[in-house]
């Protein structure tokens, strides 16, 4: 389960790094410094063992009693650069020189032993541990070949003591050790400050990772916080992003302005939902009311009759507004299928100005045509309605005597058709919001079939086809116009 | 009572008209603004029946600008039910509220409250002397018996008992009786005051000479 959260598997992943890369370093830093002590300690070991072996190397030609350590004055050792006599056993000598290397008071005190070729001690420094040689005698065998090399030295590690050994070509053996307790006591605490500084580096590195890691992740939790209660319903909730350079930070901003288009969206279909209830609310009381009050007492035939159409016109209103709602429900999923087909706009535009000219004759409105052939590729079933509902329109607000023209003509490979009214105009704060759903510029529904929906689906037939559709008032009537694309 | 109904969707108008006149309002219509406040500015109505959205002027607007002039009760009828329309609605100055589609019944019950409250009436029943008059099923009884009253004068006796103790002028009879269409000069008043005196007995309507009538 804490697994499969983010922030653990990256707080997990790079702890398991930051622990390796830590324990290589320490381990090759401790290794450093322990073949630094032991290479240092192994130089001076060395040192004396070439000088002990020198001692060895050069006996005296003429046969001089064997002799121990400070039991005489030093022998002077002529050196004639005579050839030395291998078959006589050497002697050793310890000089004062040499002694001095391997005082016991030393801060650093070296031993030394010296086997014969018989195995027996030769010499050996007061302060050498007991029981040496037989470590040795096994380090011969396995040293069987190394005759050739006569300052080879093994080095070997007993308990506190390092010691070298080397066997010379003439079979003697010489070892030369210290204890280096002291050496590792200090690595020992060379290991503890590594891992000490190890572990404050782990944890530093682990803190601030965390810190990191949540800072970095904040953004997300409260992104899903954000997102959880939107889709609780809450569509006002916005994601707070302070910092809006970093991924997240645009991330959260890509899903504010989402949120905020889905919103917007949500409330118009909110809006349109309620104007639609609205809009159903006065034909059912007039419903209601007609009903209510018909059947409250004894009718006559007449009165009947009186309720019976007014019911009918409520009826037909609601049927209207409801066709428009389908209507635009339709055009909003895309499921409104234009036809393709080129057809001459000036016909569709003579044809819907032919439909509505009982009711101009009857308003005493005058319609003027000025039709330019063109064809257009789109909907002519589709356009007509919009030519109808906009001369309907006109008409509406267009008093006896007026006059409409209806100008059809192509420009910059659009044709463009202009309705224009002679009537009161439309005021400019409703220039605007003609298009809008139930918008009507006068509050009242007095309208005869108006249901607020024509110049919207109008919108949307012209939109259909890739074209615009724009209202102008100049105070002495208003003109719609209308751009749809030639070659689509 | 008389009333006056502000609406501009013909056939709502109507009805309305129709079926408080059936109710024995005297029964005014309008069916825009500009008219509607014409209207309520110059006569006394017992109550107005107005219509949020209207052409011209618009119900809000009708309402601040009567609130200007007249206390009279105003039931809004609107299509928008949402709270802040019907705070809006209150706050103008309207007295109370029905949301389209209503029932006639409610529109009923709630214009017998507003002209309840407006003459500070708590009950729907007013008893005068021995008379007892039920406002909510518009029915009268004398000493537990009931009286039958024509319609007209019913709201006869409904306005004098909500006004009593006051002199009401034969004017402002005429004004709450009869609605704009009924000729005031006629001597319509005197035969219901005569009605209602051979039924509720003949002190039960007191004649102020020179200035009007009264009861109680």
């Amino acid at each position: 389960m804490i697994l499969k959260s983010i922030k653990w598997r990256l707080q997990l992943w790079y702890g398991l790094i930051l622990i390796a890369v830590l324990v290589g370093f320490g381990c090759s830093a401790y290794q450093l410094e322990r073949g630094r002590q032991f290479r240092r300690i192994d130089d001076e070991i060395h040192l004396r063992i070439r000088m002990l072996t020198q001692q060895l190397h050069r006996p005296p030609r003429g046969p001089v009693p064997g002799r121990f350590p400070g039991e005489g004055p030093p022998p002077e050792f002529p050196d004639d650069g005579g050839p030395e006599d291998s078959r006589r056993p050497p002697r050793f000598i310890l000089t004062p020189q040499l002694a001095a290397l391997f005082d016991p008071n030393a801060l650093e005190p070296f031993y030394f032993v010296v086997i014969g070729r018989d195995g027996r001690e030769m010499a050996r420094s007061t302060n050498a541990p007991a029981g040496l040689a037989n470590g040795l005698e096994e380090q011969r065998q396995e040293n069987a070949g190394g005759q050739g090399l006569p300052l080879d030295p093994l080095a070997l590690m007993r308990g506190n003591y390092r010691e070298l050994s080397v066997y010379l070509p003439s079979d003697e053996k010489i070892l030369v050790g210290r204890n280096i307790q002291p050496e590792l006591e200090e690595l020992r605490l060379t290991a503890l400050k590594l891992t000490g500084f190890g572990g404050v580096i782990l944890f530093i590195g682990l803190t601030g990772g965390w810190w990191l890691v949540r800072r970095t992740l904040r953004p997300i939790a409260e992104i899903s916080a954000a997102a959880a209660k939107i889709s609780a319903g809450d569509l006002s909730q916005r994601i707070s992003a302070a910092d809006t350079e970093s991924e997240l930070g645009q991330l959260a901003a890509v899903l504010n302005s989402t949120f905020g288009r889905l919103e917007t969206a949500f409330a118009q279909q909110q809006q349109f939902a309620a104007d639609a209830a609205h809009e159903l609310r006065t034909p059912v009381s007039v419903i209601l009311t007609q009903t209510q009050t018909a059947l409250a007492r004894e009718r006559d035939a007449a009165g009947y009759r009186q309720t019976v159409e007014a019911c009918q016109r409520a009826a037909q209103r609601m049927r209207r507004l409801i066709e428009s709602l389908l209507e635009l429900a339709r055009f909003d999923a895309g499921q409104e299928v234009m036809q393709r087909l080129k057809f001459d706009l000036a016909k569709t535009v003579a044809n819907g100005v032919e439909m509505v000219h009982p009711l101009a004759t009857e308003q005493g409105v005058k319609i003027i045509t000025e039709l330019q052939p063109l064809e257009i590729p789109g909907d002519s079933e589709r356009l007509t309605q919009v030519v109808t509902n906009l001369l309907t329109n006109a008409i509406q607000f267009t008093p006896r005597d007026g006059e409409i023209r209806v100008r059809l003509a192509a420009r910059d490979g659009l044709a463009i058709l202009e309705v224009s009214d002679t009537g009161k105009g439309i005021a400019p704060e409703d220039l605007r919001r003609v298009f809008e759903r139930f918008y009507r510029a006068d509050k009242s529904r007095t309208g005869k079939g108006n249901s607020g929906l024509g110049l919207p689906i109008c919108k949307s037939i012209v939109e259909a086809h890739g074209g615009t559709i724009e209202a102008a008032s100049t105070g002495a009537g208003a003109t719609i116009t209308l751009r749809l694309p030639v070659n689509a | 009572m008389r009333i006056l109904i502000v609406e501009d969707e013909p056939d709502l108008l109507a009805s309305l008209a129709q079926a408080l006149r059936e109710e024995g309002y005297a029964v005014d219509t309008a069916d825009n603004g500009e008219d509607g406040l014409f209207n309520a500015e110059g006569t006394d109505y017992d109550a107005l029946v107005l219509d949020v959205m209207l052409p011209g002027l618009d119900g809000w607007e009708l309402l601040r600008r009567l609130r200007k002039t007249k206390k009279t009760p105003v039931l809004m009828l609107t299509a928008r039910d949402q709270t802040r329309d019907r705070v809006r609605g209150l706050d103008t100055g309207a007295d109370d509220y029905v949301v389209k589609p209503f029932d006639l019944e409610e529109v009923f019950a709630r214009l017998r409250a507003l002209i309840r409250r407006c003459a500070n009436q708590t009950t729907n029943v007013i008893e005068v002397g021995d008379a007892r008059i039920d406002t909510a099923t518009r029915n009268v009884s004398r000493k537990g018996q009931p009286v039958e009253l024509t319609a007209r004068e019913y709201s006869l006796v409904e306005f004098l008992a909500l006004h009593r103790g006051e002199v009401v002028t034969r004017s402002q009879l005429y004004e709450h009786l009869f609605d704009e269409n009924e000729s005031s000069l006629s001597n319509l008043l005197d035969v219901h005051v005569s009605n209602v005196r051979k039924k509720l007995g003949p002190d039960f309507i007191v004649t102020r000479r020179g200035h009007g009538y009264g009861i109680g």
